[in-house]
């Protein structure tokens, strides 16, 4: 690896850990272990984080993309994506109030909100 | 400075994760994708459900009426009309209206004709470039936010100028889900546009919305949580987007008309809380560039209008004295308040 390789996948890191920080979110308490995944405004799964066995799945995106999304001990994750940005892995596990989204695929990972 | 742009990192958002057992009345909510980003809109009572539907409708309307990019918008007429008067909408307008009111009241901390300075750097683009001294001098040249010539309806900016209003656009689109609501006679909403949130009225409960600011050190941790009221709540920061050059320094979003470099004034992050959305949007913008003493000046020249949370890059917490009770640390850095008199 050369240097001029080694500096850009430090940006690209860098940005990846950048674009999450500073948001401003509506914080409420999630009691419901239920996550939804979303393309686009269709819901592709309904998942019970408490019952889900480990695993991870890949998701593909109109465009040919693809994410992967991963469930490990109750907590669900993006594990890879082939997105310019990556954001939505450097996201991290699925956080009360901060739904994992990737842009470039439309594609959210979000707590099922409770409609009765 | 934010804007409509075609890429963009994926920046990751809010989202509502809600029960609502206390309420009587039920919720109803939309999520959509519009100016390059993820927005979600959730109201109570009967009304909410039509009025969320024109509320969406209306966010696509504005979307390809202030896109940059997109022919045929306001924007991309006005950028291509050589120097030419353009008519554009009351929207259109009513924003320019205010980017200038902004950009006089903070002495060009906000330039809407930034933009030429911004494509060059890369930052609408993703394909991040540091542009040398003799391009980016020749590009300020066209750089002045007087030279946009608002009229009877219309505007004109002079030839090789060009505008973007990414630094307004989600605000005023809030406001503009507001006044929808609003009309329709709701009462309690609350909607998130890529990270900036807007409430009309409080809970259904009678109680204040929680909102959490994320560290800007730290994106897996919050900084601080803030209890409000039909207000809106919008962040700018360093972190937003930003690259490390060859040089090895790192070059962000928000760049200084002054000298079309990235905004160095000692902050990293600029929330301000207050009535409009737009307004908001514009000086999270504009006071970022300011940087913290201006941004105080500004804020006892409005005689306390709106509240704001500075962030410097030493790790220290401002914060103005209207704020200061709905106001929780989270971290381990320094909260100093500061008071009108």
């Amino acid at each position: 690896m050369n240097l001029k390789t080694k500096i850009c996948l430090a940006a690209v890191i860098l940005i990846f850990l950048a674009a999450l920080a500073g948001t401003v979110y509506v914080l409420r308490p999630i009691d419901s272990t239920y996550v939804e995944i979303v393309q686009d405004g269709t819901v592709l799964y309904t998942i019970d984080l408490a019952d889900a066995e480990n695993q991870s799945f890949t998701i593909e995106s109109e465009d040919g993309g693809y994410n992967v999304v991963t469930i490990e001990d109750g907590q669900i994750y993006m594990s890879d994506a082939d997105c310019p940005d990556g954001v939505c892995i450097s996201s991290g596990v699925l956080r009360s109030g901060l739904s994992i989204v990737c842009l470039p695929h439309k594609l959210v990972i979000r707590f099922v909100e409770d409609t009765e | 400075m934010k804007r409509l742009c075609p890429l963009v990192l994926c920046t990751c958002l809010l989202l509502f994760g809600c029960t609502d057992e206390n309420s009587s009345e039920s919720a109803v909510s939309r999520d959509l994708f519009a100016m390059d980003t993820y927005m979600t809109l959730k109201a109570y009572g009967d009304a909410a459900d039509s009025a969320l539907s024109d509320a969406a409708a209306r966010i696509t309307d504005l979307e390809t009426l202030l896109s940059v990019t997109e022919e045929g918008s306001d924007v991309w007429n006005i950028n291509h009309a050589d120097g030419a008067a353009v008519a554009v909408s009351e929207d259109t307008y009513t924003i320019l209206e205010e980017a200038h009111s902004i950009s006089e009241r903070t002495d060009g901390a906000l330039d809407i004709t930034i933009y030429p300075v911004l494509t060059a750097w890369g930052f609408t683009t993703g394909e991040y470039n540091i542009p040398d001294a003799d391009t980016l001098a020749e590009l300020l040249t066209y750089v002045d936010y007087t030279g946009v010539k608002l009229q009877d309806g219309t505007v004109s900016i002079p030839e090789n100028a060009e505008i973007d209003l990414g630094a307004l656009a989600k605000g005023y689109t809030g406001d503009a889900v507001m006044s929808i609501l609003e009309d329709a006679g709701v009462t309690s909403a609350i909607i998130s546009l890529g990270g900036n949130v807007q409430a009309l009225g409080s809970k259904p409960d009678g109680s204040d919305w929680t909102v959490a600011v994320l560290n800007p050190f730290a994106s897996d941790e919050n900084m601080c949580i803030l209890e409000i009221s039909d207000k809106a709540v919008i962040t700018s920061g360093s972190y937003e987007r930003y690259f490390v050059g060859g040089d090895g320094n790192t070059y962000w979003h928000i760049i200084d008309a002054a000298d079309g470099y990235p905004a160095d004034n000692g902050l990293v992050s600029v929330t301000i809380i207050g009535d409009s959305g737009l307004e908001c949007d514009a000086l999270s913008t504009a006071l970022f560039v300011a940087g913290a003493a201006e941004a105080e000046e500004y804020w006892r020249s409005e005689n306390g209008s709106f509240d704001m949370i500075l962030v410097t890059e030493d790790a220290q917490i401002l914060i103005t004295e209207g704020i200061a009770d709905a106001f929780e640390n989270l971290t381990d850095m320094t909260v100093q308040v500061l008071y009108l008199s």
